[in-house]
């Protein structure tokens, strides 16, 4: 049989795929597929996982057909991660990542800036984007979107603050994702909620808080009717070349690759050293998982902004309690 | 109910009434175990659950817990199935009939936690029989089947029900849960042959120390495995009567006038069945077979379905390094002696580490079918997109070059 050498089948020649309407709008009697793809993106911590299970669970109770997964690497706070709910009134022949949402939930604007996450990518033409932002000018002012789509926005990390007392999001941005895709009855989406929080075990009073949160978002925001298409896409499979150097080789020789992935993007409260209160102790210095607190001459830490992801375990360990937190993209 | 593959394989324990369930961590097999530990628990599940210090005392205390008459069920993936494959051969050596299911991860080096088939591929030798499921469903019903199979007595050797990671494991969709009853009715108890009795002494798995014996006794196993093949097609129509869903060792996917087929298995069969009716809808030819059933190998019917067609890719989530795709030359095996074979048969490498593959990339297979026909030696496609490449060769530059 033939061997894989370095003459890998290198298949030059584009091609387009075919362009075809995909309706989303459920009250169409001539609707041959309906499917509605939503991609989540979040970071660690803030519930993408979840909230692509809520949306799901909500349209599996309006009985459709349903597929959900997430995505992530090594389990930590404030990494990307990216979640999917694929609603049908047939069988879902796709699986895995979805390349070509119909509509995006951006649970955290910053993401769009991390070449990691890739957010915006393979939109579907006429499909649209959700930013959980307070103005959706105002991210267009600091990040690129694509265009030819709608954008929506609404800031749920304040209004989850606000009602839940923490960041998270999970209930939150199922209920936008579930008003603008439009074929979940806000009744279904607490069903969802309540099941899906059940499960990973919330209390009986932080679910009907999630409840109360789901209803406002749901309330606050209106139907899209999407009715997307396919994007011109252009696939070309490249041949791999016989590797002779050390790029084959598996190591990493350079230092420092965090100054490169700047993790300071992850935060969503920021630590801020008062400098009055600071004893210089340095117990902030030992605890920093990431070594982003950096010691002055006087022995008082100064934080690396571009790196500090905010964990918040410096402003937990601090003895005096001089270093306070501030939200992060209050801007947005 | 919408589940995960991880809770239908726990569901399949249940269901399938397991009595003996050693346990071992690693992802993205934990849910399976977290699960069944839960129910212990709560009292839903009449089980012994154990856990062990490592996979190689979990697959001991499995097989061990068989021979005594204990219906087993236990689960792993990757490096811990790797670290217990001593003892696979050494289970199906014992003839103990036990159940393992694992949740495909690529293996390391380099570290990763996402599906290619190098882990489960590994056992091919040892004698489990061997069931790949695509759809969270596939995963509970084969488990079900694949204890009646491997429980049969012309069969009674142990089985693995491989599930990918991520694209199974932790992905939900609509299972149909059977009821206990039909379950029993379809999975009466295990009646294990000489079982461990306090007041029946037995000896299993003992030392032969003679070359005749041994190769009489591989040979044995080795035609129970084959027969496993049509104990398997049986207990499916009885499945289908009961149950409504029918398997068989392969699935043949809009094969019927099909000029270009590929033969592919597990999750992502559900990615090239998108692209087999997309190209359909352009009035492509195109056709799948599915395989289900790996050991014992399909040959006949591998055969029967790719007979007369024009080309064939074989795409292989897996690679034997040095030779290349591990199903690709089984395929060839299975069709060199028929007269009408397929003109072309195309090796396709795919999805290592969970690589993502777009259904663009699989239509991209059958063109390359069309096109590569009549070729003098096909070459192999490794898939790599081109924006994937160029991530990659980005990072690699970022781990090499940078210096603060
Ligand atoms: S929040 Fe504090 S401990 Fe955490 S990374 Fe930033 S500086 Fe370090
Ligand atoms: S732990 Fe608090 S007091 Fe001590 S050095 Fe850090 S900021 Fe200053």
């Amino acid at each position: 049989m033939p061997l894989i050498t370095n003459y890998f089948l290198a298949l030059t020649l584009d091609f387009y795929i075919l362009t075809q309407p995909l309706i989303v709008i459920p009250d169409k009697f001539l609707m041959i597929l309906m499917i509605v793809r939503v991609r989540f993106h979040g970071r660690g911590g803030q519930g993408a996982k979840t909230a692509s299970r809520i949306l799901g669970t909500a349209s599996f109770v309006e009985g459709m057909n349903v597929q959900d997964s997430p995505v992530y690497g090594a389990e930590r706070r404030g990494a990307p991660v990216t979640a999917f709910t694929r609603i049908s009134d047939s069988e879902i022949l796709e699986r895995g990542y979805v390349f070509d949402p119909d509509l995006l939930i951006v649970m955290d604007a910053t993401l769009l800036a991390s070449p990691v996450a890739k957010v915006t990518d393979g939109i579907r033409k006429k499909g649209a984007i959700f930013l959980n932002a307070q103005s959706a000018n105002i991210i267009g002012e600091h990040y690129t979107l694509p265009s030819d789509v709608r954008i929506a926005s609404y800031d749920l990390t304040s209004s989850a603050m606000e009602m839940l007392g923490k960041p998270i999001i999970s209930s939150a941005s199922a209920a936008a994702a579930a008003r603008l895709v439009g074929l979940v009855k806000e009744s279904s989406l607490e069903q969802a909620i309540v099941t899906e929080l059940e499960e990973i075990g919330l209390s009986e009073e932080m679910i009907k808080k999630n409840v109360m949160l789901g209803r406002k978002i749901f309330s606050s925001l209106e139907p899209l009717e999407l009715a997307t298409e396919e994007s011109e896409k252009k696939l070309r499979i490249v041949p791999l070349e016989m590797i002779t150097s050390n790029d084959g080789l598996e190591d990493i020789i350079a230092v420092g690759n965090s100054k490169v992935a700047k993790t300071g993007s992850w935060r969503i409260f920021k630590p801020v050293v008062d400098y009055e209160k600071c004893t210089a102790c340095t117990v902030c210095y030992a605890y920093c998982p990431e070594s982003a607190l950096i010691l002055r001459q006087d022995g008082k830490p100064e934080i690396d902004y571009d790196n500090c992801k905010g964990c918040l375990i410096c402003y937990r360990e601090c003895p005096p309690k001089a270093i306070n937190i501030e939200r992060e993209v209050i801007a947005f | 109910m919408l589940m995960t593959g991880n809770m239908a394989a726990a569901w399949g324990a249940r269901l399938g009434r397991a009595d003996y369930i050693p346990a071992y961590p690693i992802t993205p097999q934990t849910e399976i175990i977290e699960t069944i530990a839960k129910w212990v628990r709560l009292g839903e599940m009449d089980a012994k659950l154990v856990q062990m210090e490592s996979e190689h005392s979990m697959l001991t205390a499995a097989g061990a817990a068989s021979l005594a008459g204990a219906r087993v069920f236990t689960a792993t993936s990757s490096q811990g199935l790797l670290y217990a494959l001593e003892m696979l051969y050494n289970i199906s050596g014992w003839r103990a009939p036990m159940m393992l299911i694992n949740v495909a991860r690529a293996l390391a080096a380099p570290i990763t936690l996402e599906p290619d088939h190098n882990d489960v591929l590994a056992a091919r030798d040892t004698g489990f029989l061997q069931f790949h499921a695509e759809t969270c469903q596939e995963v509970l019903d084969l488990i079900l089947l694949a204890y009646r199979v491997a429980e049969d007595s012309s069969v009674l050797l142990p089985a693995i029900v491989n599930l990918d990671g991520f694209y199974l494991s932790f992905t939900r969709e609509k299972v149909t849960l059977p009821s206990e009853q039909d379950v029993s009715t379809f999975l009466p108890d295990y009646n294990p042959p000489n079982p461990f009795r306090a007041n029946m002494p037995v000896s299993k798995g003992a030392t032969v120390l003679n070359g005749a014996l041994y190769s009489y006794f591989k040979y044995h196993m080795h035609t129970s495995s084959i027969r496993a093949l049509s104990v398997f097609e049986e207990a499916a129509l009885q499945f289908e009567r009961i149950f409504g869903r029918s398997y068989s060792p392969v699935e043949p996917y809009m094969m019927d006038d099909a000029e270009f087929v590929i033969v592919i298995s597990n999750s992502f069969s559900t990615i090239a069945k998108q692209a087999v009716r997309r190209l359909r809808e352009r009035g492509f030819p195109a056709g799948l077979l599915k395989l289900r059933m790996l050991r014992p190998f399909p040959s006949s019917l591998v055969a029967r379905y790719l007979s007369a067609r024009r080309g064939v890719a074989v795409f292989d989530q897996n690679i034997s390094l040095g030779s290349g795709g591990i199903i690709y030359p089984e395929v060839v095996a299975s069709l060199y002696h028929r007269r009408n074979r397929p003109q072309l048969l195309l090796p396709v490498i795919g999805g290592l580490g969970g690589k993502q593959i777009t259904v663009e990339e699989m239509e991209k297979i059958f063109e390359a079918i069309k096109n590569e026909i009549g070729a003098e030696s096909p070459d192999p496609i490794f898939l790599m997109r081109q924006e994937e490449l160029e991530t990659t060769k980005n990072m690699v530059r970022t781990a090499k070059e940078v210096q603060i």
